[in-house]
């Protein structure tokens, strides 16, 4: 996090991870859809020359608390070609709280090992202590035919204690739950070590509030938890 | 996480000023030159001045309106200069709040916040177009001044300069552009889109280009740090490797005292020094005092190599007559070769008294090794030649020189193993019950000190045919003058050029 008091200004990072083609990026163009424009910027997405392999993507959301401090969220992915380990490196520098995009299929696991080595691997390189740093791990494409059951979730649910999300992200599903879990957890981190709720004078419950109530939240488990979210402007 | 310092904790400084980190600004991402032209040309589409300036005040670009004759018929008046001045100061820095005169108009701006609208004394107009991006202000757009389409005459605030002739005033007030609320609007609307479409792109550019750079920058500390480790290794694989050498050396010595006791006092057996031997008991002693000369010989070579290798060996240089040193070095092999019936030949050059700097007792080792393994390898009946010849300048040598070569008509050395046989401890026949003895070094120590008298030394050979040994020395090794100098030990010859 980046905090400036002087100009009253926090900046959060939030870095989607994951293999290659795990839906990373289809998360941030779900969240782009469904959040107010006032609330957020453009989705940005660089794409490397030689192929179509994406470099990275940002997605800004941003709003300012009843006290007037402007909260800004960052949301990158970073990406998941083997050949790209420093940009993954540079990106994951100052995660405040890191989403694995792991595909749910079964095809996929060793994949998902793999990758999830390379972050454990990445934030040490970078000097992110795993366990400072919040990690919700997603199950993306479980819509596909040969995707792990709600069983198989439990499962990887009781291997660790990162919050599991099962996901479609293309049809943005489960992608502003994951978003959510990440947001709360990022903020009660940083209020443990930083007493961030007192320091700018923003409780937990108004900051995920601030932030969901830009997004159109209908037919997400969200919906009944901020009612308000129908384009009421701030 | 950091607190007003970026990365003032939990990350290392090289971390700290990402691209990522940074907030954007319109410096970073607007081509100066590219958006001027496109700054120019609407603001010539809308006969309107636009001016873009970034959060701290900088001009990214100017448009001139067209107000310029009369602005600055205002400006010659002192009293007007001052007001001009004041305000646009007030325009391109004050606060983006409706204060000093300045109101908001109805609507929301384009990219965000609230549009300003500033008269200015004249009765002409500004508005001010806070530049957002991403929630943050990077900047504003100064329009203006224009003439409002209301605008009937100069305002009285003018008619009070001092000094200002009002009716020249009005005759130019005329030629400035007259802009309807509408037309204004529009103009907004266009200009924001277009500086959008420009920061959206080159906001792209930038990040890529600097983080692409924070990539490289990541991956050289990443290869660095692995040098570094790999130099560690390196250093540690030499140290042992002095070890070794130093500990041959050591060893040998230990070895060669009693060794040289052992020959000695055989020798004095065999002369009757004690007393006379019967034949059987002289055989015997004579045996002793042969397997100990030839472990005497092995043992000094394994003590040359083991100083090499140290780097402890240096060459006490002096004019050498290489012809006298060839024939003196025959005379130590002649008594095996004449016992295995092996024919030896020598061909001398014509000219008297070939001379080199060369540290004598090294390169008679040289010929010596030669001479002995042409000898040891080739089967009784054979031949051993041994020529010496001038030779000119050559790739690799510095000036002329001689070249000695030595040829026997013995097993030969397979292709595959003509680089290897100068390496240490190198047998080319490899096997338990090996024919020819030896440790394999004599070759080792030839290159090395061929090698430390600048020359080269090189072989040809067919198998069961024979072999030419050929060794090129210059007449003066390089850089030496006459003295000491070190043979550098052969493991760092390659790798660490430069
Ligand atoms: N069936 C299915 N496909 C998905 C889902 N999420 C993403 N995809 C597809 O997976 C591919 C890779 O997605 P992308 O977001 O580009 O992957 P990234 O490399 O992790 O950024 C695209 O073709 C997406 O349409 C999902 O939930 N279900
Ligand atoms: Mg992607």
């Amino acid at each position: 996090m980046q905090l400036n008091h002087a100009q009253r200004e926090l900046t959060l990072k939030i870095v989607y991870y994951g293999p290659g083609l795990s839906g990373k990026t289809t998360n941030l163009r779900a969240i782009h859809a469904r959040a107010r424009p006032e609330a957020r910027g453009r989705l940005l997405s660089v794409e490397t020359h030689e192929d179509r392999t994406l470099f990275f993507d940002l997605l800004p959301v941003f709003f300012t608390s009843s006290s007037g401090f402007k909260v800004k969220l960052k949301l990158f992915t970073v990406p998941g070609q083997v050949v790209h380990d420093a940009t993954r490196r540079v990106v994951l520098q100052n995660a405040d709280a890191v989403a694995f995009i792991a595909d749910s299929r079964r095809s996929a696991s060793a994949e998902n090992n793999a990758y999830w080595r390379k972050l454990r691997a990445n934030m040490r390189e970078i000097g992110l202590d795993a366990t400072q740093v919040p990690v919700v791990i997603q199950f993306n494409k479980r819509d596909l035919p040969d995707a792990q059951t709600d069983a198989e979730l439990d499962e990887a649910r009781k291997k660790g204690g990162e919050p599991v999300v099962g996901a479609v992200a293309l049809r943005g599903e489960g992608v502003m739950e994951t978003l959510h879990v990440l947001l709360q957890s990022a903020w009660r981190n940083l209020d443990e070590r930083a007493r961030l709720s007192r320091n700018i004078s923003l409780t937990e419950k108004e900051f995920l509030t601030h932030i969901f109530q830009q997004m159109d939240l209908t037919g997400t488990s969200l919906e009944s938890l901020y009612p308000t979210a129908a384009g009421r402007p701030r | 996480m950091s607190a007003d310092k970026p990365g003032a904790v939990g990350s290392g400084p090289e971390h700290a000023g990402s691209v990522l980190q940074r907030k954007a600004s319109l410096v970073d991402m607007l081509d100066p030159l590219s958006f001027g032209d496109v700054v120019d040309s609407l603001g010539e589409l809308y006969r309107v001045g636009i001016r873009v300036l970034d959060e701290r005040g900088r001009t990214l670009a100017d448009a001139k309106g067209s107000n310029g004759d009369f602005c600055g018929f205002v400006n010659t008046t002192a009293q007007g200069r001052a007001r001009c001045t004041a305000l646009v100061a007030r325009l391109n820095e004050g606060p983006l709040t409706p204060t000093q005169g300045a109101q908001v108009l109805p609507g929301t701006s384009p990219l965000g916040g609230e549009l300003l609208g500033q008269p200015c004394f004249t009765g002409l107009r500004y508005v001010v177009l806070p530049v957002q991006w991403e929630g943050d202000v990077l900047g504003r757009v100064v329009f203006g001044p224009f003439a409002p389409e209301e605008l009937a005459d100069v305002p009285v605030a003018l008619a009070e300069l001092e000094g200002l002739e009002l009716e020249r005033a009005r005759e130019l007030l005329a030629h400035v552009g007259r802009q309807s609320e509408h037309r204004v609007v529009k103009m907004l609307a266009h200009v924001a889109q277009v500086l959008a479409a420009l920061l959206a792109s080159g906001q792209k550019a930038y990040l890529t280009g600097q983080l692409h750079l924070e990539a490289m920058l990541e991956t050289q500390r990443d290869l660095e740090a692995q040098n570094a480790q790999l130099m560690r290794l390196n250093q540690r694989l030499k140290e042992a490797d002095r070890i070794k050498s130093s500990f041959l050396g050591t060893v040998s010595h230990e070895l060669r005292t009693p060794l040289s006791s052992i020959i000695g006092y055989s020798e004095m057996l065999a002369e009757g020094l004690v007393g006379a031997l019967n034949a059987e008991q002289m055989q015997f002693v004579r045996t002793i005092i042969e397997k100990g000369n030839t472990l005497l010989k092995l043992i000094s070579s394994i003590l040359d190599m083991s100083q090499i290798e140290a780097g402890k060996v240096r060459l006490a240089f002096e004019w050498v007559d290489v012809q006298e040193l060839v024939e003196s070095s025959l005379t130590s092999v002649m008594p095996q070769a004449q016992r295995k019936g092996l024919t030896v030949k020598v061909h001398l050059p014509e000219v008297a008294q070939p001379r080199v700097v060369a540290d004598r007792e090294k390169l008679s080792q040289v010929v010596v090794n030669l001479l002995a393994n042409a000898v040891k390898f080739t089967p009784g009946g054979g031949q051993v030649e041994v020529r010496l010849s001038a030779h000119g300048p050559q790739p690799g040598l510095v000036g002329e020189g001689y070249r000695i070569e030595v040829e026997d008509t013995g097993v030969g050395i397979p292709l595959d193993q003509r680089e290897r046989i100068f390496q240490s401890f190198y047998q080319v026949d490899d096997s338990p019950t090996r024919e020819y003895g030896g440790a394999g070094l004599g070759l080792a120590i030839v290159k090395s000190y061929v090698e430390g008298h600048g020359g080269q030394v090189s072989v040809t050979s067919e198998v069961g045919q024979g072999s030419c040994f050929r060794v090129v020395l210059p007449k003066e090794p390089p850089l030496s003058g006459h003295g000491p100098a070190y043979i550098p030990p052969p493991i760092d010859t390659d790798p660490e050029r430069f």
